[in-house]
């Protein structure tokens, strides 16, 4: 929030800070009583010895006539409010000073002079509630919104340096959650507004650029300082608008346009850097050693029949050798390879904008032009984008205007190290310490048959994912390009009624490219052959809108009405390939391989026809009122239930204009909102409701002749139709004290009911799930934003705002017998079940370890279990350990969020700085499935340095036994992979100075400013893995592009997994310098 | 003016009227065909029939339900690192399965999602107009798979949801579990149905087909697995006399990559090697060690026991015809023995994948012939594979029976070495009832509740009446 606003009023000294404080406390709770006690304050004034009648005529600077405005004395008495024509009559005394005030006006003072007629002409104040905020189709006063709609301006993103404009909202948005679950560039970030409120359709909000709505949009595709702004619909009323799409929030970004006047030609350029500050304390070669030999050696000895920890390898059967070097010469191997250190980089950026603006007063425009060329903090990955604009809007006649957005989006990029648990990030961790980056050849790995570390490759259990052999030995490419366009014609039938035609296309492109190189330098777990393979996709999305608007002031009534009809049509294409068998490494593409396999191509489509009307009403700009209604039909629906309606209705009323509020100074504005509405969410497979059949896994052969098979894949449901999701909502916004301290609290409550749910059905059908309107779940939260603005002098300025979230999750009907859904991905469960919040963590709880024998035979435990072994709880409490004691022990979704930013400007000097913070969720470090127990000798978290080693050697009385036979439950999912992922991160600082104007006056420089914006500056949490926002999994979504691990599990979806984070991405800290100037 | 006026009235007028038209939102798919108009032609049943056949790869897989029972529940075979959770994967030759077990789970799926695939044949077909003859032929393939499925699950598990139409979810819920006899009753009614309308195999066109003496071997062994030693003599014999099966000469040629549907194979699940998109064999790759020292990633299911190792005689040549006893990397020789019976040195590699080519068979004529020494008590049959393998006959002097002093040990002995790693050693032990005995003695934490496996956890979540085995 970086808007500064010069007050001219008496106390522009600088104030002492903790005054600021004091005065804001006690205003607040000044305030909280006299909003709910009625006002008594009178007033004893004395008589006026003469009074006179004054009346007059309020006009705004066109004349035209301002009804509604405040006639008081100096002492705040009313005496008058204007009626619709503006007129106002008032009996005061010869002598009195009237002051004529409002809300949109600047307060003005006559003295009256006994002069019986005083016309004013009131100045409006450009005040924010004057801000045009951007709803669906269509745009409203700030002060007129109704329903929970945020809104953020250029300004508030202007420096940040991301590639996608949500990331830039993180933590500054009350009760939209934006986190990102990998650091890598051009990762989008889960978005969750109002908390979770599907369980299997997809929760991505409706993104709308430029009033076309684009379902699962890569955002990366519109350059952020194209961005003029963007509005957050929260809640059901103001997304019911987009019908059965806006169950999940809907985000619209409004690109940029000219103004009309000289042009203006702006230039920034940006540099960044991005490093990874927060590793993961891994063990070096020296405690991995200890950790090997003393898992070969437990299990050796537990295996009975008098085997010692002494015994030889020749007496050993395999699995339980110890290579002779680790016992007789460890030292050799030193602290060894960080792999860490090997793939990670301090990457630059480079970032270079172009833009031109301006227009007349019948053709507005801007061009821009930006380059965004990225490294990564992964070896050899990187981000490069070309973004290219073109907005025009032209008066053809005072009836008629036309205008065409376009922009053009290419990227090229080779983005790895998202995929989780077999990624080069992953494998990374996990490859063991002992081994060198080179070996004596030059070479990466042990496989090398020429290199003395060869002599590994006898042990089954020596890893290394060498990151070299992932990052210099397969050649990567992605390569998208991505063209949105808009074409619109507007025609002012009469004066108030407008029809507006429009034409809209999405148009992406992609392909990807890829060789691996034979034997990956001997670096790779295997030695595979050289293999190439290649994808291309294809997507074209339009959009036909018809709309009419119809604007009307009757007297203090004021009527805007909204009717139009779209039509939208997507079709997805893809098609891959992959090659084997290549000669050599001399040609990378697939002509030169000799085998192939995965080729197939692939198309899907979908359609939706729609019907919109609403009503904005308004009395007296004092008593604002919206109802709208959607018809949706989609081709996704089934035959039964192709079309649906989405109804909504809110209500606003400005209670600071009333009379009886006039008088209490302290608030500037108060408007008071209630909104109800149904919004749907349609996010499922584009033939979800139809039976389909399907030729894979079901050829069978005879002899060398394929029979080719087919079969179902899915259950059909003819009466499949979208989730509904029913809001209401409650606002409140206020200004205090002169607008210092502004403060807006909503409290929602939200039911989905109808839930688009796979249902797990009993497996005896052949099926797993089968896609059904079922089940209700319930989102219940209160948000609140305070803005303060602590000091407001002319040359220092001090503002604070602060945001916080919480949202409460319960799912409240599942299927037949609400049965509970769990699914499982490598080993780690998350169950839902009714009364409880979606996707819980389940599995069993440790209590420690178990010290020696004595301990496990007083307490229920598994029949494996040996002394430093976890101690399981009896959860059920039946005397046994059982799959029952397994138990809730987690859940993703924090008690709170909040963010805090503040703003201190002198002279031409801002500092920012932004803290965020989440509290009271849990996240699974999936890791430990490879890195918290012995999984066939990767490395290990350092912590496990600490483990149960004897009796007399207990360790931290958390980490058990090393052993290559797990025994005890130390391999099942439980508490001890769940962490506490609460964080505190500073998340934000940027320092700019405007260059003074006086030393740009010589040149032909205007606006110049530099910068130095840092993000994700600090991170305080406890998390073993690199950061709490982590997750391998993504948001559920049915469209191409999805970058993350997908779940194993059949049908499950991926955001179930949200939180569990399986070796994801870092998050790097990226300061980036800048200069921006206008000429 | 007017004709921009015009010009927009045409435009939303279209835009409207193509937008209008109720088929605008009813898309067919494009890249899958609608499963509504489906089941009615030849073709359409020869490619459901295809699908059901299909199942067979899952079921019968390396890591299949099958393999995890008959040789990991069994002494023939261990996993030591094997990717996956191993812990749960682990715990069938452990003898410590949970009902949380994921493998478990799978393997229920696995089967009903091909008991799908053939009920739905079974129940479109009766309507389809299409030539008597066709239809019988496909119901009693169908049936026949269903039997062996049922055989198979009913062993597994003992008491079974039985399925036979498909179910809607609804529905399901509705159907609990039967008890075994119930099971057996279904079991013998698909496989005679199969036996009394399938071809013979020499008149099997589709080689790899169900045929009759396939489903009278079956039957034999359901018949055995019943303890009804008459009846199983009565069809088993019936293949015997048929002369349609005989042993190959030696029990190498049984073996190899290009070995296919010989005289010796009675029902043989079928692969095609040398392709990524056709159904090649997975048995090598998945029962070569865990190791990634190769082009293609050993499974490292079913690594061999030396106590199978042991269990041959001294000069039996089929002990080096089905163990390998390591394998060479680099310079050194890693001792690892598992089974090479199923070997395809020479096949293609795609992706870490070796395309082989080997099929498996589910019953040979060996299998039989040693069935039928059990049914009839007559060791003739025994010894026919004896005398294949060069070694001394049951009965004679020089035959070991000092070890395996009864007829029933012989045959218990002979099955194990003959068919070996072929996926029925611990159900042979069931049947003879002599499980608990056996692999007791060789320290497997086992009781006679183990040799049922859990219903799995999720099942009874999902439907509370579900009962669980005892034991678990």
């Amino acid at each position: 929030m970086v808007e500064i606003k010069i007050a001219n009023d008496q106390n522009s000294a600088i104030m002492k800070l903790e005054t600021v404080f004091f005065k804001q406390a006690f205003a607040l709770c000044w305030l909280s009583l006299i909003l709910f006690l009625p006002s008594r304050a009178q007033e004893t004034g004395k008589l006026p010895s003469k009074t006179i009648t004054v009346t007059g005529r309020l006009t705004d600077e066109k004349g035209d006539p301002l009804p509604g405005i405040s006639v008081q004395l100096k002492n705040g008495q009313v005496m008058a409010i204007s009626d619709h024509a503006g007129l106002y009559k008032a009996s005061v005394s010869a002598d009195a000073v009237l002051v004529f005030t409002s809300v949109d006006f600047a307060a003005q003072e006559i003295a009256v002079n006994g002069q019986a007629v005083w016309n004013i002409v009131l100045k409006r104040q450009t005040k924010e509630l004057d801000d045009v905020v951007v709803i669906g189709y269509g745009t409203q006063k700030k002060k007129a919104v109704t329903g929970a709609v945020v809104s953020i301006g250029y300004n508030q993103f202007k420096d940040r340096s991301f590639a996608n404009i949500t990331q830039s909202l993180a933590g500054a948005v009350p009760g939209v959650n934006i986190t990102q679950p990998q650091g890598a560039p051009g990762q989008p970030p889960v978005i969750r507004v109002r908390g979770v409120s599907s369980i299997t359709a997809g929760t991505n909000p409706l993104f709308v650029v430029d009033g076309v709505p684009l379902e699962n949009f890569n955002l990366n595709m519109i350059n952020p300082q194209d961005i003029e702004s963007v509005e957050v619909l929260k809640d059901a009323s103001s997304a019911a608008i987009y019908g059965s799409r806006g169950a999940n929030g809907v985000f619209i970004i409004t690109t940029k346009l000219g103004k009309a006047g000289k042009s203006i030609v702006s230039v920034n350029y940006e540099y960044g850097v991005q490093k990874v500050t927060r590793k993961v304390d891994m063990m070096d070669a020296q405690q991995w050693i200890q950790y090997y030999i003393d898992a070969k050696n437990n299990a050796w000895v537990d295996l009975g029949g008098g085997h010692q920890a002494s015994d030889p390898n020749s007496a050993r059967t395999s699995i339980y050798k110890i290579p002779d070097d680790f016992l007789t010469n460890p030292g050799q191997f030193g602290k060894g390879t960080d792999w860490q250190d090997v793939m990670f980089r301090t990457a630059p950026s480079n970032n270079v904008q172009f833009s031109v603006s301006g227009g007349s007063e019948k053709t507005q425009f801007l061009f821009s032009g930006a380059y965004l060329g990225q490294q990564a903090v992964l070896d050899r990955n990187y981000y490069n984008r070309l973004t290219l604009r073109s907005n025009v809007r032209h008066k053809v006649s005072d009836k008629l205007t036309i205008g065409l957005y376009t922009a053009i989006t290419g990227i090229v990029d080779r983005t790895e190290g998202t995929q989780g648990k077999s990624d080069v990030i992953s494998l990374g961790l996990q490859s063991d310490p002992i081994f060198p980056v080179y070996n004596e050849n030059g070479n990466l790995g042990y496989r090398d048959p020429n290199s003395t570390w060869f002599k590994y490759t006898a042990y089954g259990d020596l890893n290394l994912w060498h990151p070299y052999s992932l990052t210099r030995f397969i050649d990567k490419k992605n390569k998208s390009f991505n063209t949105l366009t808009s074409a619109f014609v507007e025609y002012n039938i009469i004066k108030e009624l407008k029809f507006r035609s429009s034409i809209s296309a999405n148009l992406a492109n992609g392909k990807g490219d890829s060789y691996l190189y034979k034997n990956q330098g001997y670096g790779y777990s295997s030695l595979l052959n050289s293999q190439a393979s290649t994808s291309a996709n294809y997507m074209l999305n339009w959009l036909i809108e018809n709309m009419l608007t119809y604007d009307k002031h009757i007297g203090d009534h004021s009527f805007n009405l909204l009717a139009g009809y779209t039509t939208q049509k997507q079709r997805d294409e893809s098609s891959g390939a992959t090659a084997a068998g290549f000669p050599n490494d001399l040609v990378p593409t697939l002509n030169a391989g000799t085998t192939y396999s995965g080729v197939s191509s692939f198309a899907t489509e979908w359609s939706m026809i729609s019907y919109l009307a609403r009503l904005n009403y308004n009395f007296n700009n004092r008593y604002y009122l919206s109802a709208a209604i959607r018809r949706d039909g989609s081709s996704r629906f089934g035959e039964n239930n192709k079309w649906g309606y989405f109804p909504s209705a809110s209500a606003g009323w400005i209670v600071s204009d009333e009379t009886f509020m006039r008088r209490v100074k302290v608030i500037d504005f108060l408007k008071l909102r209630v909104s109800l509405g149904v919004a749907g969410n349609n996010q499922i497979p584009n033939y979800g409701a139809i039976g389909l059949l399907g030729a894979s896994n079901a050829n069978y052969a005879s002899m060398a002749t394929l029979l080719n098979g087919q079969t179902i894949l899915n259950i059909a449901n003819k009466d499949l139709r979208w989730e509904k999701t029913t809001q209401f909502n409650v606002g409140i916004d206020m200004r205090l004290l002169n607008n210092r301290v502004t403060l807006s609290a909503e409290f929602y409550n939200s039911i989905t009911k109808d839930m688009l749910l796979n249902v797990p059905i009993p497996d005896i059908t052949g099926f797993n799930t089968q896609l059904t309107n079922i089940g209700r779940m319930r989102n219940r939260g209160f948000e609140l934003n305070l803005s303060t603005k602590n000091i407001t002098g002319k040359t220092f300025s001090w503002t604070t705002d602060i945001n916080f979230s919480r949202n409460r999750n319960t799912v409240l009907q599942l299927g037949p017998g609400n049965a509970p859904i769990i699914y499982t991905d490598y080993v780690v469960n998350v169950k839902t079940e009714v009364g409880k919040p979606i996707s819980n963590f389940y599995g069993y709880v440790f209590d420690g370890v178990f010290k020696n024998q004595a301990e496990i035979d007083r307490m229920p435990h598994d029949a494996s279990t040996k002394p430093g072994d976890p101690i399981v709880r009896d959860a059920s409490r039946d005397g046994k350990i059982t799959d029952d004691d397994r138990t809730t022990i987690g859940n993703y979704q924090p008690d709170f969020t909040a963010g805090l930013i503040n703003t201190v400007s002198y002279k031409g000097i801002e500092l920012s700085f932004m803290l965020q913070g989440s509290y009271g969720g849990e996240i699974t470090n999936q890791n430990v499935r490879y890195l918290g127990w012995w999984n066939n000798g990767r490395n290990m978290f350092e912590d496990v340095a600490n483990r149960w080693r004897s009796e007399a050697q207990p360790g931290d009385g958390k980490h058990f036994r090393a052993t290559v036979a797990n025994t005890g439950l130390m391999s099942q999912y439980s508490s001890y992979w769940v962490e506490d992922a609460s964080f505190l991160r500073v998340k934000n600082v940027r320092i700019s100075y405007t260059l003074p104007a006086r030393i740009l006056a010589k040149t032909p420089l205007k606006n110049t400013r530099v910068y130095i914006n840092a993000e994700n500056v600090y991170l305080f949490s406890k998390y073993t893995n690199y950061d709490p926002e982590n997750t391998t999994y993504n948001a559920t979504s049915y469209s191409a592009g999805s970058n993350g691990l997908a779940p194993s599990g059949i049908n499950a979806p991926s955001g179930a997994f949200i939180g569990v984070d399986y070796g994801s991405y870092p998050l790097p800290r990226v300061i980036t310098f800048g200069i921006k100037t206008d000429f | 003016m007017k004709t921009i006026i015009r010009t927009l009235a045409i435009c939303c007028i279209t835009g409207l009227a193509a937008g209008c038209k109720k088929t605008f939102i009813q898309l067919a798919p494009v890249s899958n065909a609608n499963a509504e108009n489906f089941y009615k032609t030849k073709d359409d049943f020869d490619l459901a029939v295809a699908a059901a056949y299909n199942s067979l790869y899952t079921i019968y897989a390396p890591e299949g339900a099958v393999s995890y029972a008959s040789e990991q529940m069994s002494d023939n075979a261990i996993v030591y690192n094997i990717s996956g959770i191993e812990a749960d994967k682990w715990a069938f030759k452990d003898y410590n399965l949970k009902p949380a077990n994921t493998m478990v789970y799978q393997f229920w799926q696995d089967f009903y999602k091909a008991l799908f695939n053939i009920n739905i044949v079974l129940s479109k077909i009766d309507d389809a107009d299409l030539s008597a003859t066709y239809k019988t032929g496909v119901t009693a393939e169908m049936k026949f798979l269903r039997g062996l499925y049922y055989f198979d699950m009913v062993r597994l598990w003992g008491e079974l949801p039985v399925v036979t139409t498909p179910l809607t979810g609804a529905e399901s819920y509705g159907v609990l579990r039967s008890p075994q006899a119930d099971v057996y009753n279904l079991i013998t009614s698909d496989v005679k149905f199969a036996i009394d309308n399938l071809p013979l195999a020499s008149a099997i066109t589709v080689k790899g087909k169900a045929s009759k003496g396939a489903a009278e071997t079956l039957l034999g062994e359901v018949y055995l697995a019943q303890g009804n030693k008459a009846s199983a003599t009565t069809v088993l014999q019936d293949v015997y006399n048929s002369t349609q099966y005989q042993l190959l000469p030696t029990y190498a040629s049984v073996w190899g990559p290009t070995v296919k549907n010989t005289k010796e194979s009675i029902f043989e699940i079928q692969c095609i090697g040398g392709s990524a998109t056709t159904p090649y064999s997975k048995y090598y790759q998945g029962f070569f060690p865990n190791t990634n020292i190769f082009v293609f990633y050993g499974g490292g299911m079913n690594q061999v026991t030396d106590d199978l190792y042991n269990e041959y005689e001294s000069s039996d040549p089929r002990r080096d015809i089905t163990i390998a006893l390591g394998y060479q990397n680099g310079a050194t020789f890693v001792n690892q023995k598992y089974t090479k019976k199923w070997t395809d040195a020479g096949a293609a590699i795609n992706g870490g994948n070796s395309l082989a080519g080997n099929n498996f068979m589910v019953y040979r004529y060996a299998d039989l012939l040693l069935m039928l020494s059990e049914a009839t008590g007559d060791a003739k049959y025994l010894n026919e594979v004896r005398t294949r393998a060069s070694l001394p006959l049951y009965g004679t002097a020089s035959y070991p029976s000092a070890q395996y002093g009864t007829l029933a040990l012989a045959i218990e002995h002979e099955r194990r070495v003959e068919l070996a790693l072929e996926f029925h050693r611990w159900f042979d032990l069931k049947r003879t009832g002599r499980a608990v005995t056996v692999l007791a003695a060789k320290g497997k934490n086992i009781n006679a509740d183990k040799l049922l496996l859990p219903i799995p956890a999720i099942v009874r979540t999902q439907n509370d009446k579900i009962t669980q085995n005892t034991g678990y």
